[in-house]
């Protein structure tokens, strides 16, 4: 009996484990876009060094994270204590309770991720991430499950970590961006282009590593945490200070391949879609989007990278006189972020609901089981239509003339133009 | 609304950092540039003030992206950078 059980226990753990890490995978090259696509768009580098120079640096990143925080969940939900232990209640059992809390919410984020991706929409994996942990945590534990507001001492909870950094994010990084790209291009208008193509895609690409660099630092920590949350309510790990070695390494790893795989559809619509990019508009938005995720994580401002690097591309659309925002997909991609939440947060709960009602191992193992079933689904689905390294940078609106696009004529400064 | 409060905070320090950093590196980085294209277009006398402007600009830049690089390596040790001193110093996490 006591053996049946553990095995049962630690089948499930192993569950959580590879579905954690599938996620880690997803996020990976759902957010290859936000560090490379400007620069694959303006051919700075070509599509596959751009994508093998972001995975390095996110496995870097990832391994420079030698602090990982186990309270990655708190933000939203109250599944565990202050120090990062679960909550007592969900650690009986084996942890069993939590385990399927955290598997829903795992399959809701990877549902989610794969369905925007599919749909080649830049959508926050955090985002996913924590929608499917909300969900799962409203089903299993009900509302007071949710930390809605914080305690008030400071920007806590759904509304201050996910919503208004939501809300306020892309608009900083967009008006860096356009300030940034509008004085630029007042700077070196008129210069030869052997002058500024050159000199901008360097500025393009460091400002592109700086970006991917951040990301594997920040992004593969979540699932560090939410890993070793789960070794611990299992019973396997006790130590809340610090990770086991191999979740690191898989995590890294994880997040790396993702990367280096290329989330290619999304690529194009963040490069190609959006705006069409030009060097110095790619190294304005990149490094404004640089800037605002390291200044707000200096600040404790807790952002999405999907949500700064599109407005950043927003922004470098709007400072570049002649240059011309699609504001249609720029309105799909906006629709995207506002239902993620909900979205992965229905599925998570709907996920929980199964998971709970078969119960025990075969619940979990159904659970599991719908995601491979849907990612196989996606999967098959994007091949109808096929977006790779090979034809991400071809024109948005279809073959259209083969005649390149003029230059925008130079504005006249309005004060020029009077004296 | 305290979490308003709190963002509202938060924002206008990431966006006066964001300007400072984000576009304002950029901007000297096309400076630099401007300043290159400028001590070639001497013709027969090249001008080699502007290529020495355009790489101390350069410079700048670069000393930027290291503390850029500082910053998150720091972070990943579970230190800060504090600019209580004006120049950045490396101190552990409050």
């Amino acid at each position: 009996m006591t053996i049946a059980f553990v095995t049962q226990a630690s089948v499930v753990l192993a569950l959580v484990v590879v579905t954690a890490l599938a996620f880690d995978f997803t996020n990976g090259f759902h957010d290859t876009a936000n560090a490379m696509a400007t620069t694959i768009a303006t051919k700075a580098l070509r599509p596959k060094t751009a994508v093998a120079l972001s995975g390095l640096l996110n496995l870097v990143g990832a391994f420079l994270s030698v602090q990982v925080a186990l309270t990655v969940t708190n933000a939203v939900v109250k599944i565990q204590n202050s120090n990062g232990t679960p909550k007592a209640a969900l650690a009986a059992d084996g942890g069993n309770a939590l385990l399927l809390i955290i598997l829903a919410g795992l399959v809701g984020g990877i549902i989610w991720n794969l369905a925007t991706w599919l749909l080649g929409l830049p959508s926050s994996s955090s985002h996913a991430l924590f929608g499917g942990l909300i969900g799962a945590t409203i089903a299993g534990l009900g509302w007071a499950g949710v930390n809605w507001n914080g305690d008030g001492s400071k920007l806590d909870g759904v509304v201050g970590k996910v919503l208004l950094p939501a809300v306020l994010s892309p608009v900083i990084a967009g008006v860096v961006a356009l300030v940034g790209t509008w004085i630029i291009h007042r700077i070196t208008a008129g210069l030869a282009a052997r002058y500024t193509d050159q000199g901008f895609k360097w500025g393009q690409i460091g400002s592109a590593s700086l970006v991917s660099l951040a990301h594997g630092t920040n992004d593969a920590q979540k699932t560090m945490g939410v890993i070793t949350l789960a070794l611990i309510a299992s019973g396997d790990w006790t130590d809340t200070k610090n990770i086991p070695f191999w979740v690191k390494v898989a995590c890294a790893l994880a997040i790396a391949l993702g990367t280096y795989l290329g989330g290619w559809r999304i690529i194009r619509t963040l490069g190609k879609g959006l705006v069409d990019i030009r060097p110095a508009q790619g190294m304005a938005a990149q490094s404004g989007a640089a800037a605002v995720i390291l200044a707000s994580s200096h600040l404790g401002f807790a952002l999405s990278t999907t949500h700064v690097a599109t407005g950043s591309v927003l922004g470098s659309g709007l400072g570049q006189p002649g240059a011309q925002v699609r504001w249609r997909v720029a309105g799909r991609m906006i629709t995207a972020w506002l239902i993620t939440l909900p979205a992965a947060a229905v599925v998570g709960a709907v996920m929980w609901a199964i998971g709970h009602l078969i119960g025990g191992l075969a619940g979990a193992g159904v659970v599991f089981a719908v995601l491979v079933a849907f990612a196989v689904a996606v999967w098959r689905r994007s091949r109808r239509t096929p977006v790779s390294h090979e034809n991400v940078n071809d024109d948005w609106d279809g073959p259209a003339d083969p005649t390149p696009e003029p230059e925008p004529a130079p504005r006249v400064p309005a004060a020029a133009a009077v004296s | 609304m305290h979490n308003l409060g709190f963002a509202l905070d938060g924002a206008w320090r990431v966006l006066v950092a964001g300007l400072a950093l984000g576009a304002g590196l950029p901007i000297l980085f096309a400076l630099g540039i401007r300043s290159l294209a400028w001590a070639d277009a001497g013709g027969a006398a090249p001008r080699p003030a502007g290529r020495a402007l355009g790489y101390g600009l350069f410079a700048v830049v670069v000393l930027g992206v290291l503390l850029g690089i500082t910053f998150i390596v720091a972070t990943g040790f579970g230190k800060a950078l504090s600019f209580d001193h004006i120049y950045p110093t490396i101190v552990p996490k409050h």
